[in-house]
């Protein structure tokens, strides 16, 4: 037998051959959150200072691992830091929640009958972000109630990456709908652009 | 945040996950691959400016002791026994029996070297770095872990019968 062959007969029976390729948003994932192992436990004011950067980033594997068939709440991941301000009673708000997509993490393309399910729906810009607390004013409601604004709580920014959700900016424009106050990640909320307009107004006809 | 850092980091990490992944599915279950290669990374991105110019033999390295490490925990007996008991995992590809007999009668740092002779496709300098020997004493041993396993692969050839047998009783 030759080196080569030998090296053949090797290949042939590799652990790893049948291994698939990690999905791209996954590797994209895992590598943000290695990026911001350091830097969350540098700044941390919160209770979980005394968890070690490998708990994080631990943390961030299992979310990877169970993504595929996991139920987990962002809500209760996020925990303790941040506790949201109690708000004040706010005339004529809708509020709304970020947390991760419960079941499969599998994202569809979003399409308009499955958004047509919401029970709220507008367009909206935001108008300010206090602590975990983001306040929209709507310009168009598709679905719902009109309230003059809209309180969505999201998660810490880190989590949020996790959990692709919805990044929201100060002044940035937005398509969000919500189903049981929870909103719709996966692509069904997400910054305004006319071919998620025109779901939008496919799903909710006037 | 230090910027030139991250980009470094961001240029040269995504081409380490696949040949990691790889390594890892090779060597350990695929809870324990998950969680060293979590590990791998963190460490990579920690020493970033010690990364060399060809950093994957280098993160090879990094990822076999972060392996090692995990391997003492008690979790991953369970882990092993669970997964031997699963075995092959890839129905397809039957396994070549007599070649991973071998390479577990192998002194395991001949082993090693074989694995990332075929596998990771290494060359004996490259193998150097990751086992942290110079590389003409990897060269010699490679050259010699080759020839011990081409050697016991010749003895089970002539006593193909007994494999025989004994792959027939797998269930």
């Amino acid at each position: 037998m030759t080196d080569d062959e030998l090296q053949a007969r090797m290949r042939a029976s590799d652990p790893a051959a049948s291994l698939p390729l990690a999905a791209p948003h996954e590797v994209a994932r895992l590598l943000e959150d290695v990026m911001a192992t350091e830097l969350t436990t540098e700044s941390r004011e919160t209770g979980t200072r005394n968890r070690g950067p490998l708990t994080w980033l631990v943390a961030a594997a299992a979310v990877l691992v169970i993504a595929g068939v996991g139920i987990f709440g962002v809500r209760a991941l996020t925990g303790d830091d941040d506790p949201a301000p109690t708000a004040g009673p706010v005339p004529s708000a809708t509020h709304l929640e970020v947390s991760a997509p419960a079941g499969s993490a599998k994202c569809m393309v979003p399409n308009a009958e499955v958004l047509a399910s919401a029970d709220v729906a507008f367009d909206g810009t935001v108008t300010g972000i206090v602590g975990d607390e983001v306040t929209l004013e709507p310009t168009h409601w598709y679905a719902g109630d009109p309230t003059e604004t809209v309180v969505v709580t999201a998660p810490s920014v880190q989590m949020q990456r996790v959990a692709s959700g919805v990044s929201f900016e100060t002044g940035g424009r937005y398509l969000v709908s919500a189903t049981d106050g929870q909103v719709s990640l996966c692509g069904f909320s997400a910054p305004y652009d006319e071919g998620l307009a025109a779901i939008y107004a496919e799903a909710f006809p006037t | 945040m230090d910027e030139s850092r991250r980009e470094r980091f961001e240029a040269v990490a995504p081409e380490l996950i696949e040949p990691l992944r790889r390594f890892l599915a090779r060597r350990t279950d695929a809870a324990t691959a998950d969680d060293v290669l979590a590990e791998t990374l963190l460490v990579c991105w920690r020493r970033v400016a010690e990364l060399p110019e060809e950093p994957l033999p280098w993160a090879y390295g990094v990822a076999r002791n972060c392996l090692r490490n995990a391997e003492r925990s008690t979790r991953r007996q369970e882990r092993v026994a669970a997964r031997l008991a699963q075995q092959p995992a890839d129905p397809s590809a039957p396994e070549d029996l007599a070649l991973h007999e071998a390479l577990a009668r192998l002194r395991p740092d001949d082993a090693e070297l074989l694995r990332l002779w075929a596998w990771e496709r290494l060359t004996p300098a490259e193998i150097a770095t990751v086992l942290d020997i110079t590389a003409n004493a990897a060269s010699i041993r490679l050259h010699r872990a080759r020839e011990k396993l081409k050697d016991m692969l010749r003895k089970t050839a002539g006593a193909a019968g007994h494999e025989g047998s004994r792959e027939g009783r797998r269930p």
